[in-house]
């Protein structure tokens, strides 16, 4: 007798998925692509070595505003990287025959600039914690079951994320739980006062726990607001490494509690 | 069978010694047989020839013996040790004297006469069957009276018969009476005290034993017995048998002369041309106290010693000897032959050769030797040659025996390896003992180990597969979905949208699958990432329980725990999850309406976690290996896919935690529970 996952029963996230309702994700607005006209094209550059991965992505992104350049392996990005820098990176970890090119080119990116927003894509679940060992700097890792959909919408989030940085701060938009503050906006998150970085899911969970503190947010909540379908096991890990980064600022962190069996709340 | 028992068969195979053994004392012995018999007869022959040499001292007559006709009243007196006592019974002839022989008769008299002499008388031994008894009246007329009487003739040297008759009217010591007729030639009866007698009435009639001196024997005598009341005769008269009544005797001093030849265990015995003894020396006893049959006799004997029964037995008569060899000699070649004893036990070989005086064949030799000294001889043989061959079996077998011993122990280690080298959690031991060994055994483990590792890598191959397949299988469906996300952006026409819709499920299913089939190889990644922490079990219990109800609507639960806190260091998500894969089975398999009880029990050093729902219990042939990886045993009805995985990773997780997982179907039979063991520190 066995059984396997079947979490189609219990939480019917398969049918909410079918059309992602990126308006009606936990974090209100953020995931809106932006669609008000830019002086220029904002410029996004895709390394990805499967042809047709890669001319999805390109024709999803381009039918949101964007130019979009494609790459197809580590050398050829930097080439080109090395004349002109992109305003995004969306880049894919095994790169041809460089298991992880995708990181050694995110190192030299974040070298040449700090601020470019970088995506990484995986193909396997498990390289995301190698992702955040690394810290390589990457502002979101997305496993490529991403729906183009919500891929746009991390994109708009973090060409959103560029503009807020640009503006002076605006009060108003600050979330405050306690000895947590979260900017909306710029979406940057402090923990009494010394900034947690986060990658863009993390932060969209954290946000979205936040908010109603108290709460329980069960796992399909939870990837409903970080516009991201994980299973069980990749959401635990999430919050595992949310954890981990609050811990590491402040080793007695335990405002995110499990509730066995239903999800998590944040308690202040 | 075992391979002790047949090895220990092959070990008894060694009897074949034993019995060899026998087949080879019997060829021995027959060769020791037909030497002891040449031998024997060789010396047989020397003793004739030495015989013949001095054939006065041997024969009493010179020339033939006359023939012996006992029909004709021909009587052999049986050498006597000493004179018997006369009283009218046998019992002190010794031994010689043999049952007397039955007096030739014409007319049904039923009369037995025994004759026997010593150096200085002749005795006579007569048995008459005559219950009417017919007393001598006072006056007898031998003639004309009738009463019961034994005649007498006795032929003197010159030539001339005296008669005489025994008759009395009361039993007891007679004299011998005689015709007397005095100068008128009347006739009347006289007493001849020379010739006594004994009568002795018995109830079949009467015993007469009679004494005369040798000096009044010549040559012959005649003896008849005469019924007074019915005239009845045995026996016969010189009137009858003018030619027969022949006295035979032994010759005096042959005994002596033989005993010079004799070497002990012999007895020789010269005859005459009718059979009859002349002389006897020697006794067959090495020892005279010792039995003739074998004492003690081993055992072993009743295995080669079917061979006597083939044998004549001996003949043994007081007067005469016969036999095949003794019919030879007469007739003038030696022989041997064997014969049996008289109580057929002891073999008793026997050569006679003749003995010729010049041209004529005046008697034999008859050399009689036991076989028993033969026998002793081949005895030892045997018993040292069973003992030496039994102990040779007992060792071979003890040998056979420990060796099964040893070699089944080493097949029986080689069998519980292999039974044992698919663990319970389907892990495989590739190490075999015994393969080290340079014999069969090890070749066999060898070959079990190269077996073991052919599995070992196909079921690595299976358990890796779904990982892999997974893993390999995302990157297209990627790229499918991401295309469907496309063209929906693109926009499809309305009467497209309903493939669109069919396309996104079919990829979702899809995805589920590849899910359920990576899901142990990521159960196994996060433990080995996991750390754990003190939990609250039963708090977690609780917080679970109130999911599932949320989760599961349609199904009912129930949850019992122990009051107060459960303690134990654990990874609460691993526990969350194994708890799911528990639920999610009992889901599947609760009966409609049924319910599905969360039991945790607290025992001194374990928590006791049990999952059981209403509903088909499980084939019991199943139940060892539900927490098997891929084992599936699912029935249909139900169109999600199943890997079998689900109570695997229940199983990687309780032993993550240092525990066990047990499945059972439930004592009312109405269920199934499975059982986590977890251990408490």
């Amino acid at each position: 007798m066995s059984l396997e996952p079947h979490w189609g029963k219990r939480r019917p996230h398969i049918r909410a998925n079918q059309r992602p309702n990126v308006g009606n994700c936990g974090v209100a607005g953020l995931a809106e692509p932006m669609r008000y006209d830019r002086p220029m094209k904002k410029q996004i550059a895709l390394v990805e070595d499967e042809p047709a991965l890669r001319d999805n992505y390109a024709a999803a992104l381009s039918r949101q505003g964007y130019q979009v350049k494609s790459y197809v392996n580590r050398s050829s990005a930097l080439q080109a990287f090395a004349l002109h820098l992109p305003d995004l990176a969306i880049i894919d970890i095994g790169l041809e025959d460089e298991a992880e090119g995708g990181f050694d080119l995110c190192r030299e990116l974040r070298a040449m600039s700090a601020e470019i927003p970088i995506i990484f894509l995986t193909a396997r679940d498990s390289e995301l914690d190698a992702v955040s060992g690394l810290r390589l700097g990457a502002d979101d890792f997305l496993t490529k079951d991403v729906s183009l959909p919500h891929l746009a919408a991390r994109v708009a989030a973090l060409f959103r994320r560029i503009d807020a940085l640009k503006r002076p701060g605006d009060a108003a938009q600050l979330l405050r739980r306690g000895a947590l503050s979260i900017d909306g906006e710029k979406m940057q998150t402090t923990w009494k006062g010394s900034a947690v970085t986060l990658s863009l899911t993390e932060f969209w969970i954290v946000h979205a726990l936040a908010r109603h503190p108290g709460h329980v947010k069960n796992r399909q909540q939870l990837m409903d607001a970080a516009s991201v379908v994980l299973d069980d096991n990749t959401i635990t890990s999430q919050i595992k490494r949310v954890r981990r980064k609050f811990m590491e600022l402040d080793p007695a962190f335990d405002a995110i509690q499990t509730v066995y069996g239903m999800g998590y709340r944040w308690v202040e | 069978m075992s391979i002790r028992f047949q090895l220990l068969l092959i070990a008894l195979s060694t009897l074949v010694l034993p019995w060899a053994g026998c087949q080879y004392a019997r060829e021995l012995e027959s060769a020791l047989r037909v030497s002891q018999e040449s031998s024997l007869q060789a010396s047989a022959e020397t003793i004739s020839n030495a015989l013949a040499a001095q054939a006065a001292n041997v024969f009493d007559a010179p020339g033939a013996a006359p023939q012996f006709d006992w029909t004709q009243g021909d009587l052999y007196l049986v050498p006597l040790h000493q004179d018997p006592l006369l009283d009218g019974y046998r019992e002190d002839w010794g031994d010689l004297a043999a049952a007397p022989r039955t007096l030739p008769t014409r007319t049904g008299l039923a009369a037995r006469l025994l004759g026997g002499s010593t150096d200085h008388y002749a005795f006579l031994y007569v048995e008459v069957d005559d219950p009417s008894i017919d007393s001598e009246p006072s006056d007898p007329h031998p003639d004309t009276d009738r009463f019961d009487r034994i005649n007498l003739e006795i032929q003197s040297a010159d030539g001339t018969i005296e008669s005489y008759f025994f008759a009395t009217d009361a039993p007891g010591l007679i004299a011998a009476q005689t015709l007397v007729h005095d100068e008128a030639g009347a006739a009347h009866v006289a007493l001849e005290p020379r010739i006594q007698a004994y009568w002795q009435q018995t109830s079949r009639g009467y015993h007469l034993e009679a004494r005369m001196p040798r000096s009044l024997l010549a040559t012959r005598l005649w003896i008849q017995v005469i019924d007074g009341g019915s005239g009845r005769r045995a026996g016969s008269s010189s009137v009858e048998y003018p030619a027969g009544g022949k006295l035979f005797f032994t010759t005096p001093g042959l005994n002596h002369l033989l005993s010079t030849f004799l070497s002990p265990g012999t007895r020789v015995t010269v005859i005459d041309t009718n059979g009859l003894k002349l002389g006897v020396a020697g006794s067959l006893r090495v020892n005279p106290d010792a039995d003739l049959e074998p004492t003690g006799g081993s055992w072993y004997r009743r295995f080669v010693a079917g061979d006597l029964k083939h044998w004549p037995l001996q003949v043994v008569a007081n007067d005469h000897v016969e036999g095949r060899s003794v019919s030879a000699a007469l007739a003038g070649h030696p022989a041997a032959e064997w014969l049996r004893s008289r109580t057929g036990q002891t073999p008793l070989l026997v050569a006679a050769a003749p003995i010729q005086v010049g041209a004529w064949l005046r008697g034999a030799v008859v050399l009689e030797q036991a076989g028993d000294q033969l026998l002793e001889l081949r005895d030892r043989a045997l018993t040292h040659l069973f003992n030496f061959t039994l102990l040779a079996t007992v060792l071979a077998a003890l040998i056979a025996f420990g060796v099964a011993t040893w070699i089944s122990l080493r097949i029986g280690r080689l069998r519980h390896a292999a039974e044992a080298a698919v663990g319970p959690d389907g892990r495989i031991r590739l190490d075999m003992p015994e393969a080290h060994r340079g014999d069969e055994i090890g070749a066999l483990a060898r070959g079990f180990e190269r077996l073991l590792g052919r599995l070992h890598e196909h079921t690595h191959y299976l358990r890796t597969l779904g990982g892999k397949l997974s893993h390999e299988l995302r990157t297209p469906l990627t790229i499918v979905r991401s295309s469907l996300d496309n063209l929906e952006s693109e926009g499809v026409r309305p009467d497209q949208a309903g493939y669109l819709t069919r396309a996104r499920e079919g990829v979702l299913r899809l995805q589920s699958t590849l899910s359920a089939l990576g899901a142990a190889a990521r159960v196994e990644e996060s433990i080995r990432q996991s750390d754990r922490i003190t939990v609250d079990l039963a708090d977690l219990l609780e917080s679970a329980v109130a999911g599932y109800r949320d989760g599961f609507p349609t199904a009912r639960f129930e949850l019992l725990r122990p009051a107060g806190e459960c303690f134990m260091p654990a990874a609460p998500d691993l526990i969350v999850q194994m708890l799911d894969k528990l639920i999610e089975n009992a889901v599947d398999f609760c009966a409609v309406s049924g319910t599905i009880s969360v039991r945790l029990r607290r025992t001194e050093t374990r928590y006791q976690l049990s999952v059981s729902n209403d509903g088909p219990p499980i084939p019991p042939e199943m139940l060892d290996r539900l927490f098997e990886s891929l084992f599936e045993h699912r029935r249909g009805g139900d169109d999600r896919p199943h890997f079998g995985l689900g109570l695997y990773i229940v199983r990687l997780i309780a032993e993550f935690h240092g525990g066990e997982a047990v499945a059972a179907n439930r004592p009312d039979g109405a269920g199934a529970m499975f059982t986590v063991i977890l251990p408490m520190v």
